[in-house]
């Protein structure tokens, strides 16, 4: 009996130490974004003596943090909202509709899973700059909402595939059109995979760096990961306004993910234990 | 009824708009990767067929043989680390524990971090004035262990997998745990009737039903230390001294920077090719039989 106390006392502190090194360098970054540079060198470890919000100030004013900010806003809205409308639509017609070729289609989708973007960014390059789209907010959309898609499909054909048959077809015999019946009745059913849908892309294009770095030149246009590396470019000795350049990005996506957790992390394991 | 559902209208209508989008910007621009790296290009006009070249090139290429070589080394290492630890918690978290899915919820929590502020955070951590790894070292005395973590060619990779450590466990913790929790409960009880220890328990129930998630979870953390980029690229751009490159930032310095599209596209080729056969070779790995009771 002794010896399953030990034990049980050797696990809670294993799991707790574990849980601190988790937790405790998002609060050191949070705690030094209310420090002074000075403060930073003699109190490193512990909360402000005295807080200053001077260095989100600075971050914002002097570092442009908020335009970058706006940036991440605009692209990861558009490029979700696209995400959806497409993946949904793409899932109902592979999995409602019926034609020969649905399933073939649906494993053609689900290859996206394995490759990654890399092998596609240097061609993705030399077409946006034919098209002429360089360096505006579309060359980082299409390629966001591209690589969002096989994800998003592969999650919600599993909801629409539990969607009982009846429904549409009830819906049509009462003579809604399928797109009425696909808006109205099915869609509505498969709201909590559009969430999960909507919470994965946001959180994979909100910080991703690969296509601005190489899609964006303009710093008007960038969004906060590719800010964060101009900031550093710039003020590389302002550490504690770079450390506030970090928690404004950081910040949402940490909210996101403590509202949400539960469908983050059950979306998240979907989405990776494709079987 | 099935009129309706097999009509082409619709089928173009709901399918064709995503279909397009993923093969124009997803599917076509790989074959045409493939393509681009059998020339040489700096994508502006001047462009000259040179065959397998480029290929023949990145094997003589030493940067490149370096890059690989830490591609290894982070597979290697992330691997026994990532796996050692998800499997000691996820097993504590799968016995019956206070607080579980708080748990759960802080160790997930740093995957779905922006990996470029994970890098600067970390940069401040190993930092060698204000750092906390050495600020750490110099309190409990270990003054001669302090070092530049990052820009020393001897510590920059493991100083490198510590993060994508804090970064993932958690995450492949998680995905372990939803595997385990398939395994029929039943199992257990018959086992501690036969009187068999927690461990042979983990040995003959838990690790060999398991295989089909830790198969899995390979694949994941391999294929995620080849295609590993923001970290390496924000922390160290690859330095010192190709210290840390991998083939992601050399693909990226080659192309973005020395305009070398050609190559870059090789490098990135082989990128893909790794990855697909590191899938395959996992899937090898762990196709032997099934175990099933």
């Amino acid at each position: 009996m002794n010896r399953q106390r030990v034990l049980t006392i050797l696990k809670y502190m294993i799991l707790v130490l574990f849980l601190i090194a988790c937790l405790y360098p998002l609060l050191w970054l949070i705690m030094n974004s209310f420090k002074t540079q000075e403060e930073l060198f003699t109190n490193t470890w512990g909360f402000p003596h005295v807080w200053t919000l001077e260095n989100y100030k600075h971050a914002v004013v002097d570092g442009k943090i908020g335009i970058y900010f706006l940036n991440s806003v605009v692209v990861s809205v558009i490029s979700v909202a696209g995400t959806i409308v497409l993946s949904v639509m793409a899932s109902y017609g592979v999995t409602r509709l019926k034609w020969k070729l649905s399933k073939t289609t649906l494993s053609i989708f689900l290859l996206g899973l394995m490759i990654p973007a890399y092998g596609s960014v240097i061609p993705l390059y030399s077409i946006f700059n034919k098209m002429g789209i360089l360096n505006t907010y579309l060359a980082v959309i299409i390629p966001h909402i591209t690589f969002a898609l096989p994800t998003a499909i592969f999650i919600l054909t599993g909801f629409f595939i539990a969607v009982p048959r009846e429904l549409e077809e009830a819906a049509i015999i009462d003579g809604c059109s399928l797109f009425q019946a696909f808006r109205r009745v099915v869609t509505p059913v498969v709201v909590p995979g559009i969430v999960t849908v909507t919470v994965i892309s946001f959180i994979n294009i909100w910080n991703d760096l690969l296509f601005s770095q190489i899609f964006l030149t303009d710093k008007k246009k960038m969004p906060l990961p590719i800010g964060l590396t101009e900031f550093q470019g710039i003020y590389s000795t302002d550490y504690v306004g770079m450390i506030a350049a970090i928690v404004i990005t950081v910040i949402p996506v940490i909210i996101v993910y403590v509202i949400l957790h539960e469908k983050i992390i059950d979306g998240m394991i979907a989405g990776a234990v494709k079987g | 009824m099935d009129k309706i559902l097999s009509k082409k209208k619709y089928i173009a209508l709901f399918v064709g708009p995503a279909f397009l989008m993923y093969l124009l910007f997803g599917l076509i621009p790989i074959l045409y990767n493939l393509y681009l790296s059998l020339f040489k290009t700096n994508l502006l006009g001047d462009s000259t067929f040179v065959g397998l070249k480029n290929y023949i090139h990145l094997f003589q290429d030493q940067f490149f043989r370096q890059a690989v070589a830490n591609n290894l080394k982070f597979v290697l290492g992330s691997y026994a680390a990532h796996m050692l630890l998800a499997l000691l918690l996820s097993n504590i978290l799968f016995q019956k524990i206070k607080g579980s899915r708080l748990f759960q919820s802080v160790y997930f929590m740093p995957s779905v971090i922006c990996g470029t502020a994970i890098g600067m955070l970390w940069t401040f951590i190993y930092h060698p004035d204000f750092g906390l790894v050495n600020g750490f070292l110099k309190a409990v005395g270990l003054e001669s262990s302090v070092r530049i973590w990052l820009a020393d060619e001897k510590t920059v990779i493991p100083a490198l997998i510590v993060v994508t450590m804090w970064q993932f466990v958690g995450y492949h913790m998680v995905i372990q745990l939803a595997g385990m929790k398939n395994i029929d409960a039943v199992l257990y009880e018959a086992a501690s009737i036969d009187g068999a220890s927690r461990w042979q328990q983990f040995t003959r129930i838990t690790f060999p039903l398991m295989k089909p998630i830790l198969k899995i979870d390979s694949v994941l953390i391999v294929t995620g230390s080849l295609k590993l980029y923001d970290l390496v690229a924000v922390t160290t751009s690859g330095g010192p001294n190709h210290a840390s490159e991998v083939l992601s930032t050399y693909m990226f310095t080659q192309g973005f920077k020395a305009l070398k599209f050609g190559y870059s596209s090789t490098i990135a080729t082989m990128l893909l090719v790794l990855c697909i056969g590191a899938t395959l070779i996992i899937n090898l790995v762990f196709s032997g039989k099934k175990t099933d009771y």
